[in-house]
């Protein structure tokens, strides 16, 4: 469009009634949309910050339990310690659906599990029997802020861990500055079922253990790679080679031709630099 | 001119990610996970990196590398491995790797102009042969030579050395290692008359003191630092003292950090020597029992080439002082000279000559070097108060004395790769023989290696251009005949005249003399000084170079023929490491495409020659030996038909395939079902890494080097073992009676090294009765002085630049470049500097500059924080990137005894991109 000499803009050869209809039809059109644009935005928001959300034992993976969860709060009823609350629209996590903050009430791992066949869609998947195979988050711990870190007696994560010596092990070392020892809380992420007792009963002003979701805090070791004193892996005593029909079996006979490209020759070909 | 970041990494390595190794965990049940692993065979190995020398366990299937891990069995290690032994188990699959021999060619044919087009095995020996048989005539052995390498298995450098020195009577075969440990190898050979350290790793747990001389443990033996790092904790008293030209990693922990001036050491440890005296603190036992002084000439050069011809211009001034140099004031103290004097250097030609001294010559030797000289002379650091500088040379040499303190000394490169790195070396045991720390549990000085196999590979097997197997020397008429005899070679089959050293065989590219270069498992071209010289010679001279290799490197870019290489793992082996520790591996994958290991290179080429080629008469320039004609190698032809050869047996025939070998078959119970990909490539049934090894080790036995036979170190239970291995036992501390079964019962300690042991004697200036008097038994005690290094900062190029690894990388880069992790760990490298210096310069951190010297200039950009605090005055950047060539800046300057190139100290001028 091009600019007119009063400075607005409009298609050339339509009338003012036609343009205020039509552009009011635009206006409509795009407070509509905007309203659109705005909830669209909240939801994006809301997925991203759902990687905050603490759900209850046996929630299906994020995306799974947001489609299932119809939002019903009988979970949240079937708590016997008023842990799970549904999440409403001022608060960081998605609208509606539960999740518990350990800070204030942590899981407490009813052996029964109530939450779960309360649950009447599977969100909370029903096959959970045991509770301590709930993977509800991750406890990390702050070594700056966590007082057994610094040398002192405290390890209360690890006495109210309710999976004590398996998510929470204590790990001794020298304290290089007196003849004391250090010790240290050490989290196994394969016990761990993320109840957050063990933040709820942290003494720190801020905690300095938290439940988290894993994905935010866990890494990888590669995969191509063993830590060599954690398995036994005695010399094989009868190697066998690759199957003789794979090629990685015998060295490539002599006698093939020369192809006609090969790794490496368009990088050698560039030369130098000058 | 502003590049970003990603723009300026240059060339497809950024983009050569290794596929993917094995099967991602998180994809599989940890049930079905736990069932694939049991499939999975495992066998153990060594890392592929440093001198450190760790144990690693190696899974494969089908054919195929999956895992590795720390092996926990080995008690280098114990399971840890730092980062780049982590990814011993991605570093053949980066994505360029060669997998197909490349020439240059045009119109079908081999043009040095033309383009690198895949060919055969088949025509690329044809012409490799051809080229050689040409520069073979024309040359004669001296016109062909090789750049070897310490990262090969120790069978194959030993095949190289007997290929070059046997086949080809040509000695100009000289290895990395010449760079690496070479000012180490020529001090035990002058003190100890033996090469290699006398202690081993475990002096770490029994020692109190451990000082590393200009050597960065923490990032280059980094599972030696754990060691040393957890003895500094568990033991009280323990300390450690980073003598360092800048802060690095090693002070992290250090109780004392002494930053010092390059080159400086040299006066550091006179002062220390001269506090041991002043105190009264020499070990006289051990000192009148085990020990003798000595001393040699000054005048000596700097290594450099005796003629300005090849020099740029800007090189003139510095070159100039291989002939003569005006002495400073610090080195007229120092040499008891004067200032300003013009010395002649006249001993070039000589410079490893030396004489016994008596200890009143000693003591007057040292005695300039007092706490007031030295620290004028040595503070690095120039924010640094004197007297804080004092106090800490003063507190060292109190750590040394300390008659309660055990203590080892460790160095790498700091002090071998120095225009006096000899020297250095000679100092460091200068000071434990005067106090009687030497050879003991905790107590001893301590060379590391830096190469996986400098010592297992180039030292012990001798693959150098002087030497042969176990300590044997080329100009010792009586070692060329053992030598000869072992091989069954004829009488005088061998070329008595030294060949080119490393530095020596591209400055022969340069000028011609050399035609023909196989370049294997090395990458001179990026790691060599001052290579603008040599890229030139290799594209621009009349000559054929070969690179064996396993990536496109530098020095592949500037070949006429690439041999694709197998890799560690794709082939037997063995190395030694940094406490004489030799450790064995089998092949546990086929090398891709049509890569072949180094030994098959060397062994299928030499098919191609006939014994008449090479041992009837040849023409050596310059070839001065007693018993033979001036200038050539007599014809050893008649003498070999009388031993039963015929003039046109191959020499493979010769030297590999011998009937002796040839008896050792494959397959071999000892492979445990193993592929061996050269026996099969072969084809004739032998087993030639354990045919090899055998021959090899009866050069070892008998004097102080055994080594055991092959199967034992293939043993399940067997980690290595150090040598002497003796009825089975390993020795932990050579020359001490309580651990070196070499040493008679009574003798407490013996020395008994035999090479230069029989010397004349003289005063602190020169000899005044050349008689040799045998010192048998004993170790020397060498004065050296301070000399100033050869080019250093001016008014032009006013910052010392120094250079070296860091962590993540190894060397050139070719290998750890290719692995994605750690190319985005360290993606570049960059130059560390103060933050004064860059400010001064109008720089920033991250800026681009030019790196500039009298021999060439790099872009690189300005690191101001980081690992490595530079005081003022001084930049260090390292060497694996090859978007950054740095040796195109530094100088091939050397030192005159060892030949070993000067890395560590050039002047250099800094200014914005």
């Amino acid at each position: 469009m091009r600019d007119r000499q009063d400075g607005s803009r409009g298609v050339p050869g339509m009338d003012d009634k036609r343009r205020a209809f039509l552009l009011k039809g635009l206006q409509g059109a795009a407070v509509a949309a905007c309203g659109g644009l705005v909830w669209a935005h909240l939801l994006r928001q809301e997925a991203a910050a759902s990687v905050l959300a603490l759900r209850p034992p046996g929630a299906l993976p994020e995306a799974d339990f947001a489609a299932a969860c119809i939002k019903c709060g009988q979970c949240a009823q079937a708590c016997p310690y008023d842990t799970l609350r549904m999440a409403r629209a001022e608060e960081s996590v998605p609208i509606g659906m539960p999740y518990f903050v350990p800070r204030d009430i942590p899981c407490y791992m009813c052996s029964d599990i109530p939450c779960v066949p309360a649950c009447p869609t599977g969100a909370l998947d029903p096959k959970l029997k045991d509770v301590a195979k709930a993977r509800m988050g991750l406890a990390v711990i702050d070594a700056e802020s966590c007082l057994s870190w610094q040398g002192l007696r405290c390890e209360v994560c690890y006495r109210v861990c309710p999976v004590k010596g398996a998510a929470i092990t204590i790990q001794n070392h020298p304290r290089q500055t007196s003849k004391h020892a250090l010790f240290i809380p050490t989290v196994h992420s394969q016990a761990c079922t993320g109840c957050g007792m063990c933040e709820d009963a942290c003494p720190t002003e801020v905690a300095a253990i938290r439940v988290i979701n894993p994905k935010l805090v866990q890494g990888r070791i590669g995969s191509h790679y063993r830590l060599g004193w954690k398995s036994d892996t005695p010399i094989t005593q009868q190697f066998k080679p690759a199957e003789s029909s794979s090629p990685a079996a015998e060295p490539v006979p002599a006698e093939a031709p020369a192809p006609k490209t090969a790794p490496g020759m368009d990088i050698l070909n560039q030369g130098l630099e000058p | 001119m502003h590049l970003s970041r990603r723009e300026f990494i240059k060339s497809g390595i950024a983009a050569s990610t290794a596929s993917l190794v094995g099967l991602p965990i998180s994809k599989l049940a940890e049930a079905a996970a736990a069932d694939l692993e049991k499939s999975w065979q495992w066998d153990k190995s060594v890392c592929r990196f440093c001198g450190t020398g760790c144990g690693i366990m190696v899974a494969t299937k089908d054919g195929r590398i999956v895992a590795t891990k720390g092996d926990p069995n080995a008690p280098v290690n114990k399971g840890l491995n730092c980062i780049k032994g982590y990814f011993n188990g991605k570093i053949q699959s980066g994505k360029d790797r060669l997998t197909q021999p490349l020439m240059r060619m045009k119109d079908g044919k081999f043009d040095k102009k033309g383009q690198f087009v895949p060919v055969t095995w088949e025509q690329a020996f044809d012409e490799m042969e051809r080229q050689f048989r040409k520069t073979y005539a024309e040359k004669g052995p001296t016109g062909v030579a090789m750049l070897a390498s310490a990262q090969k298995t120790i069978q194959e450098g030993y095949a190289f050395n007997k290929l070059f020195k046997a086949g080809w009577r040509s000695n100009t075969i000289d290895p990395n290692a010449r760079n690496c440990m070479a000012s180490a190898v020529a001090a035990f050979y002058s003190v100890f008359g033996t090469d290699e350290p006398a202690g081993n790793y475990d002096d770490i747990e029994y020692t109190d003191t451990m000082v590393l001389w200009g050597a960065n443990m923490a990032e280059m033996h980094p599972i030696l630092w754990s060691r040393i790092t957890d003895r500094r904790l568990a033991h009280k008293s323990a300390r450690v003292i980073n003598v360092t030209t800048f802060r690095n990693m090693s002070s992290d922990i250090a109780d004392l950090e002494i930053i010092f001036k390059p080159q400086t050491d040299l006066a550091i440890q006179n002062y220390i020597a001269r506090e041991i005296i002043a105190r009264g603190a020499i070990n006289k036992d051990f000192v009148e029992k085990h020990c003798v002084f000595a001393t040699g000439p000054y005048d000596i050069g700097y290594g450099m080439r005796p003629t300005d011809k090849f020099a740029y211009p800007a090189e003139k001034d510095v070159q100039a002082k291989e002939l003569k140099v005006t002495l400073d004031k610090y080195e007229a103290i120092g040499q008891r000279r004067q200032a300003g004097e013009v010395v002649e250097q006249k001993n070039t030609g000589n410079p490893a000559a030396h004489w016994l001294i008596s200890f009143e010559d000693f003591k007057r030797g040292v005695e300039p070097y007092t706490l007031d000289f030295v620290a004028e002379l040595a503070k690095g650091d120039p924010d640094e108060p004197l007297d804080n500088f004092k106090a800490k040379l003063k507190q060292l040499a109190d750590y040394y004395i300390d008659p309660q303190r055990k203590v080892v000394s460790f160095w790498t490169m700091g002090f071998n790769q120095s225009v006096r790195g000899t020297w250095l070396n000679e100092q460091c045991y200068m000071n434990h023989l005067l106090l009687g720390k030497q050879s003991m549990p905790g107590n001893g000085a301590f060379s590391l290696t830096g190469q996986p196999s400098a010592c297992g590979t180039a030292r012990e097997v001798g693959m150098f251009c002087h030497r042969l197997p176990a300590d044997r020397l080329i100009p010792n008429p009586a070692h060329r005949a053992y030598s000869e005899k072992q091989w069954n070679l004829p009488a005088k089959t061998l070329n008595p005249q030294i060949g080119s050293y490393y530095g020596k065989i591209l400055r022969d590219l340069e000028d011609g003399s050399v035609k023909w270069l196989w370049v294997s498992v090395n990458n001179p071209f990026q790691s060599h000084p001052n290579i603008n010289h040599w890229l030139k010679a290799a594209r621009e001279m009349d000559n054929f170079v070969v690179v064996s290799e396993a990536y496109p490197g530098v020095s592949a870019k500037v070949a006429d023929l690439i041999l694709p290489s197998a890799m560690i793992f794709e082939k037997w082996g063995s190395y030694g490491n940094a406490e004489r520790r030799t450790q064995h591996w089998r092949q546990q994958v086929m090398p891709p495409g049509q890569a072949r290991a180094d030994i098959w290179q060397a062994m299928e080429f030499s098919k191609r020659f006939k014994v008449k080629d090479f041992w009837g008469e040849q023409k050596v320039p310059g070839l001065k030996v007693e018993g033979y004609e001036d200038g050539k190698l007599p014809s050893v032809l008649d003498e070999a038909v009388k031993m039963g050869y015929s003039p046109e047996d191959s020499l493979y025939k010769v030297l590999f395939a011998t009937p002796a070998n040839l008896k050792v078959r494959w397959p071999d119970g000892v492979a445990k079902g193993h592929p061996n990909h050269v026996v099969t490539l072969l084809g004739d049934g032998w087993f030639p890494e354990k045919a090899l090894w055998q021959e090899y080790v009866p050069f070892t036995r008998g004097d102080g080097k055994d080594l055991a036979d092959f199967d034992v170190y293939h043993d399940d239970k067997v980690r290595g073992l150090k040598w002497p291995v003796v009825d089975g036992k390993e020795t932990g501390w050579r020359f001490n009676e309580q651990h070196d079964p070499y040493v008679k019962k009574g003798a407490g300690f013996d020395f008994y090294g035999k090479l230069f042991k029989a010397i004349p004697s003289g005063d602190l200036d020169k000899v005044t009765d050349p008689k040799p008097v045998s010192v048998a038994g004993k170790a020397k005690i060498f004065f050296r002085p301070y000399a100033a290094p050869v080019e250093q900062p001016d008014s032009n190029y006013d910052l010392w630049f120094c250079t070296g690894r860091v962590l993540e990388h190894w060397h050139t880069g070719t290998m750890t470049r290719r692995v994605p992790e750690l190319h985005r760990a360290v993606p570049a490298a960059v130059m560390w500097m103060h933050p004064d210096d860059a400010k001064k310069r109008g720089l920033k951190r991250n800026d681009l500059v030019w790196l500039e010297s009298r021999r060439g200039k790099v872009q690189i950009r300005v690191e101001t924080g980081g690992r490595n605090t530079m005081p003022r005055g001084m930049v260090y950047a390292a060497f694996f990137d090859e978007g950054v060539l740095i040796n195109k800046v530094s100088i091939d300057a050397a030192c005159p005894i060892s030949k070993e190139s000067d890395f560590k100290k050039s002047a250099v001028k800094v200014y914005k991109a």
